[in-house]
């Protein structure tokens, strides 16, 4: 039975003071917040910690529904079909460009990382083999702490002084924003430098992160960036693709470039495509898809094309993404029927393992929100896990005994010998003493018996914390490798000890396949991916044959794994209160309608208004509501005023800025008449209302929003469904929502917070609570 | 004439078909096959003109009086055949006991080598006495292929091995590399030897250097690629001495510094995590009431609809 839990209990008194004066004014009235006696802590501001039942302020909506006004109707009058035809053929060139840059920063990163880490693997190890004889390697232990802290400090102060936003892996910012939630400063140019940045110093500086998942994050910036023609941040204005600066367009190819970013990343240009598919799909058309698989494929040959130069061998177009997993020889991955349930015990234990490091993570995001928030003690946090990371490295590996016999193909790597005898290498250096991608290409490949099952175990435990540790520091750095490497370990693991039981039949001899299946299901189990994690793993691989088992196990990772815990960027999402719309309304909904869902009263704005209220009822700093029905008053009678269309925030103040008052426009008649492009000149940051200064004259001017406002808003009558409601939401992508009663009279306003307040929980249905953060 | 060309053409056809389905193996293209059923009558003629073949020629095949004559192998080719088996012979007879320790190149290079030359006379398409080539009656005239797989499984083993390193490149000698390093190596060896006897502290102080400088020299060439198994395993052979019969390795006998460092550096974060738990304020949410309809969202009603 669903029951409201937590629910804010509101003033049941059937009191007849209007509409007014009712509580804190928040998503849509123009009160000033006034304690009332019954009700005493409705009027101070309640404080509580930070958790997860929060919504945030400071998150809107994308304004995806376009608004089709009388400028918008002339633009369109004017326009010819070529201009229709070209206005396609920039699309594609938009979506080829972001493939092309997108490919480019990937290789930057990967160079980059490649030379960094390798300059400082040769450094430790020259270090260490020097006093493996002459005694003194506590020294090393520290030389390579002081180098992994010097990287991480870089990474560290880059992300959290100057730009917060592009700490994590930035999945779930990007999920975010294709999900249609404006997340501010997610894609400026800034960010992507500091995330470009951060993640090559905190890669290179042994954490234990990835480089996959920032890549779509800096796929989704560059999207932005290259769509709008014009960087804001470097005040730079090329009057490219004018048409495209706004959030309809500009989401559209956010969506390309996190395809782009995946399949950089992954060398999976379908995987990308499926990706984008699978976290904003709402919005979405077959010309997109074609255009996101473009955009995709010419990233991924774009990074092709440049490595293939820097190794030396121009050309050659078989490279493909930043994390190659190699070529699996086709005698080793060959499965039977009757190995397909252990794939699945071992999806299971995938989607254990997985919900586990989500709990280990939430609480630790929860403390880190609440007691490490300042940015000084960020980077001391990260600089600390650095340091540990190092110190717990070094120990493993001094303390291994598990020796192996070099062989011929293992020059490229930084093998340690340490107490091994001559001719051999220390084994677990080979999983701790790396980048993280070059351990799991190790663990997949290496023929049997190059690991004991005892460094194996140990590997895994101690990497399962270090990376849940990890995530969620003030670096940029993905989630991804570190998930694969924990899985690829136990999942070899696994391999070695079931051919151990079962000596006679050669075709368990092969650990890298279990290691696959491992990495695959530890992955599903954290991250809770379905359809893009199958194809993106297939395609890593480049093994079609596995497709099977990887989705059998990715399947039963998700379920298991939602048993207990959400996935990671869920969680992430969550804990940042953002009201994220899912697929659905949460079940047991249909008994609330708009009438509860909606906030009320609304502050409405006559089609004729006076400026001097529009400028107080915007400048009113306890109120940032965003779009306003405009009302008609008929007239000499009492009838209350009726809906006639929505005007946003942004074009009131574009409006006021250029002065568009009824007196001014009868006085100067050679005044410019207002166009779109004025619009889409101000966007994306519209200058705050205090900015813009109205004189006492101009206060007493009028101002028609006739030809501005959108004339034909969606409403619903007051007795709708929130799942219809929400569906309305989730597949038109609405920001406002008017609720109209019989004679069209407004009554109230939904908005994306109002929906996404509901969620399932475990008593039921909840409700989150607004909040400031 | 005419149907005995025929027959003749059947008989290429037929002795193509594997040699193209084995892709490399003699690298026959289409064209190339063309030029060989061009070539056809030529080579027949010659078979004619060829005399009568011997059959008391040391080779004794019971089948090969019911085949016409000019099919047959002619004196030159299975003389060369004869000395190719010879040559073979003595190479796997010196391969064999240089198995173990590895001594496949220094031993056999030499008679590698007469292997390789009787190979190429074979191979050749050059005319012999007679106006004979053999390339074709020996090397593809069945499906066996027997000459061929013979001669490939050695060059096969010669390049696993790398011998190519280690000899010149006319398979005389040794080169001076590897002879530089065989001296170094029996030094170090002499080293042991002396040695051997009593406390193995003292082998490791005292060859230590000797030792030494072949770890350098081999690590030298591995860099400049040029081992050969034979160094690789001596190398090998003189590494587990060092290491496990005599037990030269680095002993790991700083346990307490390194113990120290790192739980000192495990320490740090708890007390980072308490202090920050301790003195750090917490961060507050301001909570914000939304307006909603009034008396619509009591909680009264809710559960009156639901009832």
């Amino acid at each position: 039975m669903a029951n409201i839990t937590k629910k804010v209990s509101w003033s049941s008194r059937g009191d007849d003071s209007g509409l007014t004066g009712e509580g804190t004014p928040l998503l849509n009235g123009s009160e000033i917040p006034k304690p009332s006696r019954q009700d005493p802590i409705r009027g101070r501001p309640k404080e509580i910690p930070h958790n997860e039942k929060l919504l945030s302020l400071k998150y809107e909506s994308l304004d995806y529904d376009n608004i089709e006004n009388q400028l918008f109707l002339e633009e369109e009058r004017r326009m010819s079909p070529m201009g229709f035809r070209c206005l396609e053929i920039s699309r594609w060139v938009i979506c080829g460009l972001i493939g092309i840059l997108t490919g480019l920063i990937a290789c930057f990163i990967d160079i980059m990382v490649e030379k960094l880490a390798g300059y400082k693997y040769q450094v430790i190890k020259e270090n260490i083999e020097k006093f493996t004889e002459v005694g003194g390697l506590s020294i090393s232990l520290i030389l390579w702490a002081v180098l992994n802290c010097a990287f991480v400090l870089v990474g560290g102060i880059m992300v959290a002084f100057f730009e917060p936003i592009a700490a994590g892996s930035g999945i779930p910012q990007i999920k975010c924003y294709l999900n249609g939630v404006k997340i501010p400063r997610v894609v400026r140019l800034k960010t992507l430098v500091v995330k470009v940045i951060g993640v090559i110093c905190s890669v290179a500086g042994g954490l234990a992160v990835g480089k996959e998942g920032p890549m779509i994050h800096s796929g989704g910036v560059v999207a932005a960036g290259v769509s709008q023609g014009r960087s804001t941040s470097l005040k730079r204005d090329f009057k490219m693709f004018e048409y495209f600066r706004r959030d309809t367009e500009k989401r559209d190819f956010v969506s390309a470039g996190a395809a782009a970013g995946v399949s950089a990343a992954f060398g999976a240009p379908v995987g990308g495509v499926l990706f984008s598919l699978e976290e904003g799909a709402s919005f979405w058309n077959q010309m997109l898809t074609w255009r996101i698989f473009f955009a995709s494929m010419i990233s991924t040959f774009t990074l092709n094309f440049f490595l293939s130069i820097y190794h030396g061998k121009p050309g050659d177009l078989s490279n493909p993404g930043l994390i190659n997993f190699g070529r699996f020889e086709s005698d080793s991955v060959a499965y039977y029927y009757y190995e397909i349930p252990l794939f699945m015990c071992m999806g299971a234990l995938g989607g254990l393992l997985g919900a586990l490091f989500n709990s280990l993570n939430y609480w630790l995001t929860i403390f880190r929100i609440r007691y490490v928030h300042r940015p000084c003690l960020q980077v001391m946090e990260a600089l600390l896990v650095a340091a540990v990371t190092a110190a717990v490295s070094f120990t493993m590996i001094y303390f291994s005994n598990d020796c192996q016999p070099l062989g011929p193909e293992r020059n490229e790597e930084y093998s340690l010998q340490l107490f091994c005898a001559d001719g051999e290498y220390n084994s677990m250096a080979t999983a701790f003493f790396n980048t993280p991608e070059r351990s799991v290409r190790s663990l997949f490949h290496y023929q049997p018996g190059s690991y004991n099952p005892m460094t194996l175990g140990l590997f895994t435990l101690t990497y399962f914390f270090l990376a849940c540790w990890t995530y969620g520091l003030a670096v940029s750095a993905g989630v991804f490798i570190p998930s694969l490497l924990i899985g690829a370990a136990w999942g070899r693991l696994c391999g070695i000890l079931l051919a151990s039981f079962t000596p006679t039949s050669p075709i368990w001899a092969d650990p890298g396949k279990y290691a696959l299946i491992g990495a695959a299901a530890q992955l599903g189990g954290i991250v809770r991916m379905t359809l893009s994690l199958t194809v993106i793993m297939v395609e890593a691989t480049g093994n079609v044959t596995y497709g099977l088992p990887i989705m059998l196990v990715l399947m039963i990772a998700k379920i298991v794994g939602d048993y207990f815990q959400e996935g990671l960027y869920d969680i992430h999402i969550k804990l940042q209160s953002v009201p994220f719309l899912h697929w659905e309304a949460p079940a047991t909904s249909h008994w609330l309608t708009a009438r509860e869902v909606m906030s009320s009263p609304v502050t409405c704005f006559n089609r004729i208004e006076k400026v001097g209220t529009i400028v107080d009822v915007l400048s009113n700093t306890s109120t940032n509501h965003n779009g306003f029905p405009v009302v008609v008053q008929v007239l000499d009678s009492d009838e209350p005023a009726k809906l006639c269309g929505l005007i946003l925030r942004s074009q009131l103040i574009v409006l006021l800025k250029h002065k568009v008052f009824v007196e001014l426009a009868r006085s100067r008649l050679s005044q410019r008449k207002l166009q779109l492009k004025d619009f889409r000149d101000a966007y994306p940051r519209f200058p705050p209302i205090q900015s813009i200064h109205v004189s006492q004259d101009e206060r007493e001017c009028m101002m028609d929003l006739t030809e501005f406002m959108n004339p034909t808003p969606y409403t619903v009558p007051q007795d709708t469904s929130l799942p219809r409601v929400f569906k309305l939401f989730r597949a038109l992508g609405l920001r406002h929502l008017v609720v109209a009663d019989d004679v069209n009279r407004v009554i109230g306003l939904v908005t994306r917070k109002d929906l996404a307040r509901y969620h399932l929980g475990k008593h039921g249905l909840e409700e989150l609570q607004l909040a400031q953060t | 004439m005419l149907p005995y060309n025929l027959y003749l053409f059947f008989v290429f056809v037929a002795i193509d078909v594997p040699s193209l389905k084995c892709g490399d193996v003699v690298h026959l293209s289409a064209s190339e096959s063309a030029d060989k059923l061009e070539a056809v009558p030529s080579l027949s003629t010659a078979a004619v003109s060829s005399p009568v073949p011997a059959v008391d020629t040391g080779f004794s095949f019971s089948l090969l009086s019911s085949f016409p004559e000019d099919l047959e192998v002619s004196d030159y080719c299975s003389d060369l055949l004869h000395i190719f088996g010879q040559r073979y012979v003595a190479y796997v007879n010196c391969l064999v006991p240089a198995a173990r320790p590895v001594k496949v190149c220094q031993s056999c290079y030499s008679t590698y080598g007469s292997v390789v030359e009787i190979y190429k006379n074979i191979s050749s398409d050059q005319m012999g006495p007679g106006n004979v080539t053999c390339r074709d009656s020996l090397l593809r005239s069945d499906r066996l292929m027997l000459v061929y797989q013979l001669y490939s499984n050695l060059e096969s083993l010669w390049e696993d091995s790398n011998c190519a390193q280690c000899v010149t490149g006319d398979l005389e000698s040794l080169t001076n590399d590897t002879l530089y390093f065989m001296s170094t190596l029996n030094q170090t060896l002499t080293c042991f030897e002396k040695y051997q006897q009593g406390n193995h502290t003292e082998l490791c102080k005292n060859c230590k250097s000797a030792y030494g400088t072949l770890n350098v020299l081999y690590s030298q060439m591995e860099k400049n690629s040029t081992l050969c198994i034979d160094i690789e395993d001596a190398m090998n052979m003189t590494r587990r001495l060092w290491s496990k019969n005599f037990n030269c390795s680095f002993p790991r006998e700083e346990n307490v510094p390194v113990i120290a460092v790192s739980s000192f550096m495990l320490f740090l974060p708890i007390i980072f995590y308490l202090s920050s738990f301790l003195h750090s304020e917490q961060k507050k949410r301001k909570l914000i009431h939304p307006r909603r309809a009034k008396s619509n969202t009591s909680l009264m009603n809710i559960q009156d609809k639901l009832s």
